[in-house]
């Protein structure tokens, strides 16, 4: 079966390969039956990789330890979901889920596109080169169909990861990271055909949307699984390998406002290109920086062989983005002017900053430790504070910028018009705000502005919503007539949930430690905890304790039962027990260590607000669908655009 | 653009460039606080609520030369704790001996990406 399983990849690297070699010739001398075939060539890609990706499914699912990677992440033991989880659990599985979703991808998106011959004729080598790496990769350095002599059982997996959150987390990254070369094939494919209007945008909105919502749902579905499964009360530290998955998303979310523009009145066209170019190679970086082991993090990757090819590639991609737009320079070049610094263009472009800003700044506090390295010979590295203090600088601002944008006019905006725009979600944010100073939220600035700024934004918001229902008579009608609009303001309602609640849960959370015998409370923000006693617990491979909590406060009773298991194999492993207060939409997190006897250590940390974190998901993902879903009036307009034939076809 | 340049230049003028992060071997002659990531080796001992604290030694990940460096903790032991393992650890060293700072020791997670060991063919 691993024979199988190698020819599908082999098939499937021929295929892309000729797509780069024949594609290139067929755009470069204009030959419509090669360019043709090319692409036939990299749609039949993915099933050839399909049947790869089965083998190794089928191997996994019947725990075939002939294959050696399935020998080294699972085991007898380890129940069916897990076992096929397993194909993204390691690196050469990783590598094949890639290219899998990328010829998936690459095939719908040129075949949706096909019309749109010139734009499609040099995206189609921009994918296959894209493609031909991690076919290369499967191939000839890293392949999961590597055969050994079966040994008595497999490696297993890690008790952490086996959580139905590691069921999703992983691929829905996937998703998002390799959702990202779509609009960076189309736009590099409108460079080299020189074809450099919005044509490359349209055909990519919705498939960037898609990519950046998934992106944005595995990091949450990532926090949330920190959360309730390793134990230590947090859900984001800042890792670099956490970052890696922020920083495309954050240039992501750059590049959605700045097309709006481009779109709009064909500005920006130089920014969109180094937006999608750098997001594109932030997704490459953070597969680099996981499997390359140059910068420490607590996620204790490997040092591998294969992080020097990925450097390989993310330079030559690089230096390819950056030598194509610098070559197209004069045809991007636009005539239209920012004519006010107060618009909604303006806007659009502070956000921008903003939000680029604040991932470069991160990027520089992953990179810290490397560029220390090597300019002063000792390895630094900066922590939460740096992280925080930019959060706060650039983050703040692009809160509030997401209640300003929508109420200022296209153009130029008169201050009279402005006044009266801003007086209701100016008054709402102030009255807010002094109330909360009034009730002692004025203890952390960043947190007292971040809910002052949500106040304005929620109520920019619903005045957007209100003013839009007087003129329809309906919310849903209002929606469907403006799906990308409202959808987009959905999306910023998630986006001030989110805010709120991290806010919330670090600028108020309440932390207590205190060691309690059987019998004494301890307490914390309103509740008070009382220790009962402990009991042990016992399972098929570890043996544990329970320490057992009664606990009130807020008019809310309920019990608790922190404690340790005791792994045979991996080690202890700490066990949270969370109440999910319904009140405040807080959680009181408890976690328990035995001190000697009957005596324990109990944290209790307070969390306000968390639940609206994961909340916000939802809320979130409810945005994004109704800013994708297929709108037949924005088709007829775009069809009137570019007409002779040359529609492009979103998602 | 401006503006956030400058931000982030004063940032990094006034709040110093960070913590050193260090390996067992290269920690001799830190005084001040730093970061130690190692592997933890030999056998724990001591209680990490107890006051003599919990006893370990580090040595550099990966390497099996004799630097190592000998580590008291006091506070929560993190999940998956034992020989063998990677941690982080913040402290500093004092007359040879590393002391960290209570609950600041990390466990590396175990990685997917990790090199597999699997039970000897039977």
């Amino acid at each position: 079966m691993a024979a199988l399983g190698r020819a599908a990849l082999l098939l499937a690297f021929g295929l892309i390969a000729y797509a780069l070699i024949a594609g290139s010739y067929a755009a470069w001398k204009r030959r419509r039956r090669l360019a043709l075939s090319a692409q036939n060539a990299l749609i039949a890609a993915f099933p050839a990789t399909l049947v790869a990706a089965a083998v190794l499914f089928v191997a996994l699912g019947r725990r075939d330890l002939t294959f050696a990677y399935v020998a080294q992440h699972t085991s007898h033991k380890l129940p069916l979901g897990y076992a096929l989880s397993a194909f993204w659990g390691g690196q050469e599985g990783s590598l094949l889920l890639w290219l899998l979703i990328l010829s998936g991808y690459a095939g719908l998106a040129v075949w949706l596109n096909r019309r749109s011959r010139d734009l499609v004729a040099w995206t189609v080598p921009v994918f296959a080169l894209v493609a031909s790496f991690f076919a290369f990769m499967l191939c000839f350095v890293s392949s999961p169909f590597n055969v050994a002599p079966a040994p008595a059982d497999g490696a297993g997996m890690v008790p952490s990861l086996q959580n139905p959150y590691m069921l999703a987390h992983p691929p829905m990254l996937y998703l998002g990271y390799v959702g990202l070369t779509v609009p960076f094939a189309f736009a590099m494919g409108a460079l080299l055909s020189g074809r450099t209007d919005e044509r490359w945008i349209v055909a990519t909105r919705r498939w960037t949307l898609a990519a950046w919502t998934f992106l944005g749902v595995g990091q949450l579905i990532g926090s949330h699984w920190a959360y309730v499964e390793i134990g230590w009360g947090g859900y984001y530290a800042w890792d670099p390998v956490e970052n890696a998955a922020l920083m495309p998303w954050l240039a992501a979310t750059a590049f959605l406002h700045s097309v709006m523009i481009q779109e709009k009145r064909g500005m920006l066209k130089v920014w969109n290109m180094v937006l999608v170019a750098l997001a594109f190679n932030l997704s490459l970086f953070g597969t680099f920086l996981t499997r390359s082991g140059v910068i420490d993090s607590i996620h204790s990757f490997s040092q591998s062989p294969i992080g020097g090819w990925f450097l390989g590639f993310l330079v030559l991609m690089v230096v390819l983005s950056v030598a194509l737009i610098y070559w197209r320079l004069p045809l991007l070049r636009t005539k239209t002017r920012l004519e006010s610094l107060v618009s909604r263009e303006a806007t659009f472009l502070y956000n921008n900053l903003l939000l680029v800003a604040l991932c470069l700044t991160i990027l520089w506090g992953v990179l810290y430790p490397v560029l220390s390295d090597a300019v002063r010979g000792e390895t630094r590295s900066v922590s939460k504070p740096y992280y925080d203090f930019f959060l706060h600088t650039f983050g703040l601002p692009l809160l509030l910028l997401m209640g300003i944008g929508p109420l200022v006019a296209w153009r130029r905006a008169s201050l009279r018009s402005l006044g009266k725009t801003f007086l209701i979600p100016f008054g709402f944010a102030v009255i807010t705000g002094v109330v909360l100073l009034a009730l002692g939220f004025g203890s952390s600035w960043p947190g007292l502005l971040t809910y002052t700024f949500s106040a304005f934004v929620v109520a920019s918001i619903a005045l957007e919503f209100v003013r839009g229902r007087a003129a329809t008579g309906s919310v849903v009608r209002l929606i469907g007539r403006n799906r990308r609009r409202y959808g987009g303001y959905i999306v910023h309602a998630a986006v001030v949930l989110l805010a709120i609640g991290i806010a919330g849960s670090s600028a108020y959370q309440t932390v207590r430690e205190q060691h309690l015998r059987p019998g004494q409370s301890i307490e914390a923000a309103g509740y008070t905890l009382t220790y009962r006693g402990s009991t042990d617990v016992r399972g098929a491979n570890y043996t544990g304790f329970r320490a057992l909590l009664s606990a009130s406060g807020h008019g809310e009773h309920f019990n608790l039962d922190p404690g340790m298991n005791d792994y045979a194999i991996e080690g202890p492993s700490n066990e949270a027990s969370i109440y999910h207060d319904p009140r405040s939409l807080g959680d009181v997190f408890t976690k328990a260590q035995l001190v000697k006897g009957n005596v324990i250590d109990l944290q209790v940390l307070v969390k306000p607000l968390v639940n609206l974190i994961w909340a916000a998901g939802f809320v979130f993902v409810l945005g994004a669908l109704i800013a994708m879903w297929p709108d037949a009036v924005e088709q007829r307009r775009l069809a009137a655009r570019y007409a002779a034939g040359a529609v492009p076809a979103g998602l | 653009m401006a503006a956030a340049l400058a931000v982030f230049v004063v940032y990094t003028a006034l709040a110093g460039n960070g913590v050193a992060q260090l390996k067992p071997s290269t920690l001799a002659g830190h005084g001040g606080d730093v970061t130690v990531v190692g592997a933890v080796v030999g056998k724990v001992t001591g209680d990490a609520y107890g006051r003599s604290g919990m006893r370990f030694q580090l040595r550099d990940i990966g390497s099996a030369g004799a630097a190592r460096v000998p580590v008291v903790y006091r506070g929560s032991v993190p999940d998956l704790f034992k020989t063998g393992r990677d941690v982080v650890v913040e402290g500093t060293l004092r007359n040879g001996v590393f002391v960290a700072k209570p609950g600041s020791l990390i466990t590396k997670c175990p990685s997917k990406y990790g090199p597999g060991k699997t039970t000897s063919s039977t």
